[in-house]
């Protein structure tokens, strides 16, 4: 046997538990030489029924209980299941409430996004970078658990509004940490702008076509990053959204560069829409102070978590718990455009691409 | 308002044959949110595509199985008391306004459009041992969410290009969502027992 006769096709599996993947997803990929020629994805590794777990609590325990889902966008889950249950019963959420929820919202994205960023700059292989923005990110994190007193699940949310409430002190410190991460975030968007090493590893990799991108349904950045010009903020607001000058980024080229890119460009937008409701928050009672019966009904909401869409269908009944939550979470639908974005790429850039749909298997599998 | 068209509710009506029951609501922001009911579920296919065309994007597919209506509860009561031979003629089994039994077994399919930052919900029903057809050959997005609702349920998705399980493993039996699975079972503390066995075993093993 020659060796002209050893096929040129093998099978790799990637994951669940791979060094550089974050998430534990199952890939199994056909290579040819050092080209990808198909994947496989197999999900379940993280699967916990936390729905079936949803109708056993209470209303008022499930707000608890989603913002477990998921720890990076921990803050959208029950603002979506709390704005849900509004719906339903006709609570109105205080004025302050829903400036004091866009606050949240933005603090969780910064921190989000600088995370997904770093970790790229990681797999490239700039740790000295990848540590920098990790203490830019650290900023961040420090302003989260001055505020919430935690760094993650930060407990902001409530049913009729928020659980905290700001202070002149409170805001003075805020508006000091976003001035550093600003900055911070300019060196890193120039950076990215003109690092060799980042452009040459990112650049024209793991493209989503614009056509692809609208036949997997893509959310967030992942969709703006190939030019589907469409935020949740903007195009179904809540909260305070319809009253803040948004930004929505988007970019053309649809490869892993522009996803970060999109990500930084949002971190600045985020800073200005927090500092526009530092100056505006009004006065007044931050949540509705009671804990009323919701009454039968169903409801969809939607909001734009840091990854992008999350999507709450809530059904509520005669009883304290709910007849069925169902929602879906931005990574649920962005994982099916790895399959476009890993065809041809080169085994090296497997994990990058993955890592560039910010994945998050928690919250997809639940 | 509303960035749904203006036609709406006739096209969909026209493309649903069986008959609908449409509702809207635009809430203080300028979203609407709109749901659509099927009297059969066999209308799907042309509404969905219909949404297609209109340039509609998916978000969402819920499975559930509604409970049934309150009235119903007495009777169920009083069947467990004995008292069911007591009483003449069972009452008529509540129904959707499309004839699909609301009898607690029966499952309703929600499908969450989204059209340009509206959003639309398709409610098809279908009734226990029935069948849906898949969206995925018209939106290649529903895939994961048939697939998960194949392995929560027991309901049948026809024409679904990939039906293999999603999350769950082959070897667990399918339908978790309609059947109680003990705290127990769920966190397997069957082999904690099984470890114990084991253990208590090698010990006396060892004393001998």
């Amino acid at each position: 046997m020659s060796t002209h006769n050893v096929p040129e096709t093998f099978s790799i599996p990637v994951g669940p538990l791979h060094v550089a993947l974050e998430e534990p997803m199952y890939f199994k990929i056909d290579v040819q030489g050092e080209t990808v020629s198909h994947i496989d994805i197999n999900a379940g590794h993280a699967h916990r029924g936390i729905e079936y777990l949803t109708t056993k609590r209470s209303m008022y325990q499930n707000v608890v209980l989603t913002e477990r889902i998921c720890s990076l966008c921990s803050n959208s889950h029950p603002q979506t299941f709390a704005m849900a249950a509004e719906k339903i019963a006709g609570i109105e959420v205080p004025e302050r409430g829903i400036y004091l929820r866009t606050v949240a919202d933005e603090m969780k994205r910064v921190t989000s996004h600088l995370f997904n960023v770093a970790l790229l700059v990681h797999l490239v292989g700039y740790e000295t970078y990848f540590m920098h923005m990790m203490q830019v990110r650290e900023i961040g994190q420090d302003m989260l658990e001055s505020i919430f007193g935690n760094r993650q699940d930060i407990g902001a949310m409530c049913i009729g509004g928020v659980r905290y409430d700001l202070d002149d002190k409170s805001i003075a410190y805020i508006k000091g940490a976003l001035d550093k991460i600003e900055t911070e975030t300019k060196d890193i968007i120039k950076t990215f702008k003109t690092n060799g090493s980042i452009l040459r590893r990112t650049k024209g990799v793991g493209v989503l076509t614009h056509a692809d991108a609208i036949t997997c349904g893509v959310v967030g950045p992942v969709a703006r990053a190939s030019g589907v010009d469409y935020d949740v903020r903007r195009e179904a607001p809540y909260a305070a959204y319809d009253r803040l000058p948004l930004v929505v980024h988007s970019l053309t080229d649809g490869d892993v560069w522009s996803r970060a890119m999109v990500r930084l460009e949002e971190i600045l937008t985020s800073i200005d829409l927090l500092r526009v409701c530092l100056r505006d928050l009004p006065g007044g009672p931050v949540n509705i102070n009671d804990r009323p019966d919701i009454p039968p009904g169903q409801a969809v909401t939607r909001s734009e978590a840091p990854r992008g869409e999350v999507i709450y269908y809530l059904r509520t009944n005669d009883t304290p718990q709910p007849e069925r939550v169902k929602w879906r979470v931005p990574t649920f639908m962005n994982w099916d455009s790895l399959r476009f974005m890993l065809q041809d790429a080169k085994v090296a850039d497997i994990a990058m691409i993955v890592n560039s749909i910010d994945p998050c298997l928690s919250c997809t599998e639940r | 308002m509303s960035r749904l068209p203006q036609d709406l509710e006739a096209r969909l009506t026209a493309a649903a044959p069986a008959g609908v029951e449409f509702s809207a609501e635009t809430d203080q922001y300028g979203v609407t949110v709109a749901w659509l009911g099927l009297a059969s579920a066999a209308d799907l296919s042309p509404v969905a595509a219909l949404l297609k065309d209109m340039g509609a994007r998916l978000s969402m597919i819920t499975c559930a199985q509604p409970s049934v209506p309150e009235e119903e509860e007495d009777e169920d009561e009083e069947n467990e008391d004995g008292e069911a031979k007591a009483e003449a003629e069972p009452k008529e089994t509540p129904k959707t306004f499309g004839g699909t039994p609301l009898d607690g077994t029966s499952y309703e399919i929600d499908y969450h459009f989204d059209i340009a930052g509206d959003a639309l919900t398709i409610i098809a029903y279908v009734p226990q041992g029935g069948s849906i057809p898949s969206l995925t050959p018209l939106f290649r997005n529903a895939d994961w969410h048939e697939r998960e609702m194949m392995e929560l349920y027991a309901v049948k998705v026809t024409d679904h290009p990939d039906p293999r399980r999603l999350f769950l493993d082959a070897s667990v039996d399918g339908a978790v969502l309609e059947r109680l699975i003990p705290f127990s079972t769920l966190v397997n503390a069957a082999s904690t027992k099984g470890l114990w066995e084991r253990l208590t075993a090698a010990g006396k093993k060892g004393a001998a």
